[in-house]
């Protein structure tokens, strides 16, 4: 090891070369065992989404109409259709990986701000950082920009298999796009939740010093976040309203509201309305933690100067 | 201060005349902060639960009787939308509690005192190991049972009152049947004891608060399947499989020969009769539990759970007790 040595030694007057490159290392070596848990998760929603879609048309032979006793018009009989149990499995997994990606924001806020910041600064760590030419604003930068990326990567992939493997989203196997699981795992909301998370959490770790607390408090700040958000959704558009004398049915594809007037006029999100929706709700999410990244570097440099 | 001294000040021969109280307090005032944020919980909880139990009802009744009775089908508005909301978050929360309590635990009641030395530091001070931990388990316990209980008995008042008849809001129905009896209130217990017991093993808060998050997940899935299991299911028989009504939980389903043996279904499909023949099968069968089986799954599964808390709490005495054995 010692013949090595002199290749990466740097003269002492100038930067180190890899400077960024050593940071981005020291977080990553610092943080492994998370690392390491970010990539089994992400390996194993990978394998399971393969899977679904291997057993996807199978599953779709076990939903939909069928005919007693024996096939007719193209519909297979009750009695096949109730043979298939690919259907079980595909809904269950499919289920799981949507409720791990809009979950996921608790996770990494929790983390964010216990293991990534708070447990930091609370043991002196991070002021030792300091002291060996990183600045605190490079410091906060790398801990959170190497998060970012590992989790936008993990997260835009799994989003992006999981819409593979839905096939054509039958809401009988998948669920309806309106339902809060299936909304925030099949759009850009999908990777904004998480970075959401990630920048209260830091911010939680920042104001508190404390790792425990901060886990708690980051952990509060997301769970309300997304309450709020999954309560006041479908504000984020203008709704369709129609009415028709005598009454009308809406097809199970619109997201229904309110209906007034003894049933003629409804309120309601047709399915056109999700890209509308799902833009808006990642603007907002992201414009959280921008602002949440933003204050934290403030707290930062006004602690550290 | 100085002339209060006296009066608590115990002879140096003796024990301390108010130890238990010391360390009892102690606990309290190191953990201040997570005991407002349990008496917080619990009001809030409370709060919701009586807020659903009177004015809530009222304005769901009205909202019922307003755009829904006497018609064949009808669409409600946010008075019953918010009760439901809110009963629900109710129970979910009355279900996840334990996992949080077992965080804290593993985390910020042990963990962190192993992690940086503070359990030592208390091991010089009189107080023996043994009693360090037999306090940091009593203690939380007591609040823990107590909110838990309080909140329970109020799910179950708002549960046997609801304004309308809505299925997924029955008392007996999956969603609220942990919160309804006394596993949600063995489940925390359980909790505390499997955080001491990472907290010790592990030596490090953040890894503990990850262990015992997941032990205690996995404990309280185990002993709920187990239950089921132990009690015996109720089975309904026909032709074909049967949803019988009031039903806590569905168990396996399976065909049944004409000499009444149970066997896996054959899945027959298209070719029913023949294959059907061939395989001697008469009818179908449905194990579940009905809503009646309420208090044994609750008294079996509650009966696990303590047990497993009474296991890793003698556990962790075991475990403190080789560690610091000379000390003792």
């Amino acid at each position: 090891m010692t013949t090595a040595l002199p290749a990466t030694a740097t003269p002492a007057t100038d930067r180190p070369p890899r400077g960024a490159r050593g940071l981005t290392w020291t977080v990553l070596r610092l943080h492994r065992s998370a690392l390491i848990f970010w990539c089994l998760a992400v390996a194993a929603a990978t394998g399971v989404l393969i899977w679904m879609y291997a057993i996807g048309d199978e599953a779709r032979r076990g939903v939909g109409g069928c005919a007693e006793p024996v096939a007719v018009d193209g519909l297979p009989s009750c009695r096949a259709m109730e043979a298939v149990t690919a259907d079980d499995t595909y809904r269950t997994f499919i289920a799981l990986i949507a409720g791990a990606l809009s979950y996921a924001i608790f996770a990494v806020a929790a983390w964010a701000g216990g293991a990534l910041i708070g447990r930091e600064l609370e043991s002196g760590t991070a002021k030792l950082a300091w002291t060996q030419s990183v600045t605190p604003a490079r410091w906060l930068a790398a801990k959170l920009a190497v998060p970012a990326v590992l989790l936008t990567a993990g997260t835009g992939a799994v989003t992006l298999l999981g819409l593979w493997a839905r096939g054509d989203d039958d809401p009988n196997l998948v669920g309806d796009w309106y339902y809060p699981d299936v909304f925030l795992s099949t759009g850009p909301t999908a990777v904004a939740y998480p970075l959401a998370g990630l920048a209260l959490g830091a911010l939680a770790g920042l104001l508190l010093r404390r790792a425990l607390p901060a886990a708690g408090v980051g952990f509060g700040a997301a769970l309300v976040l997304y309450n709020v958000l999954e309560r006041y959704r479908w504000e984020f558009w203008p709704t369709v309203t129609r009415a028709e004398a005598g009454g009308f049915e809406l097809p199970r594809s619109a997201w229904q509201l309110g209906w007034a007037d003894s049933l003629t006029r409804a309120t309601f999100h047709p399915h056109s309305h999700f890209w509308p929706l799902q833009y808006v709700e990642t603007c907002l999410v992201l414009t959280v933690a921008a602002v949440a990244t933003l204050a934290a570097f403030w707290l930062l440099r006004r602690r550290t100067t | 201060m100085t002339t209060a001294l006296p009066a608590t000040a115990a002879p140096a021969t003796g024990r301390p005349p108010r130890g238990p109280r010391g360390l009892t307090w102690t606990v309290l005032r190191l953990h201040r902060s997570a005991l407002i944020v349990w008496a917080v919980v619990v009001l809030g909880g409370a709060a919701v639960l009586l807020w659903a139990y009177g004015p809530g009802a009222d304005a769901a009744q009205a909202e019922w009787d307003r755009v829904c009775a006497g018609r064949e089908a009808c669409v409600w508005g946010d008075p019953i939308h918010d009760y439901d909301r809110l009963f629900r978050a109710a129970g979910l929360g009355l279900n996840w509690l334990p996992v949080l309590v077992a965080a804290w635990a593993g985390a910020a009641l042990v963990g962190r005192d192993m992690e940086n030395g503070t359990a030592r530091l208390a091991w010089t001070q009189g107080i023996t190991p043994v009693r360090w931990l037999a306090a940091k388990l009593a203690v939380p316990a007591l609040p823990v049972a107590v909110g838990m209980t309080v909140l329970v008995l109020l799910h179950r008042l708002v549960s046997d009152a609801h304004p309308l008849s809505l299925g997924k809001w029955s008392w007996y129905t999956e969603d609220n049947f942990q919160a309804n009896g006394t596993v949600a209130i063995a489940a925390p217990l359980l909790a505390l004891a499997v955080g001491a017991l990472a907290g010790l093993l592990l030596r490090r808060a953040l890894p503990a608060l990850v262990a015992a998050l997941v032990a205690t997940g996995a404990l309280e899935e185990l002993a709920t399947v187990a239950s089921r299991n132990l009690v015996p299911w109720e089975t309904a028989t026909g032709t074909g499989y049967q949803s019988p009504d009031h039903v806590i939980v569905q168990g396996p389903q399976g065909a049944l020969t004409s000499t009444g043996a149970r066997v896996p279904n054959p899945m027959c499909g298209d070719d029913g009769g023949t294959c059907l023949a061939a395989h001697d099968i008469v009818g179908y069968y449905t194990h579940y539990h009905p809503a009646s089986h309420f208090w044994p799954l609750h008294l079996v599964e509650t009966g696990l759970l303590l047990g497993a808390a009474a296991l890793a709490t003698a556990a962790a005495f075991c475990l403190l007790h080789r560690r610091t054995g000379a000390a003792v």
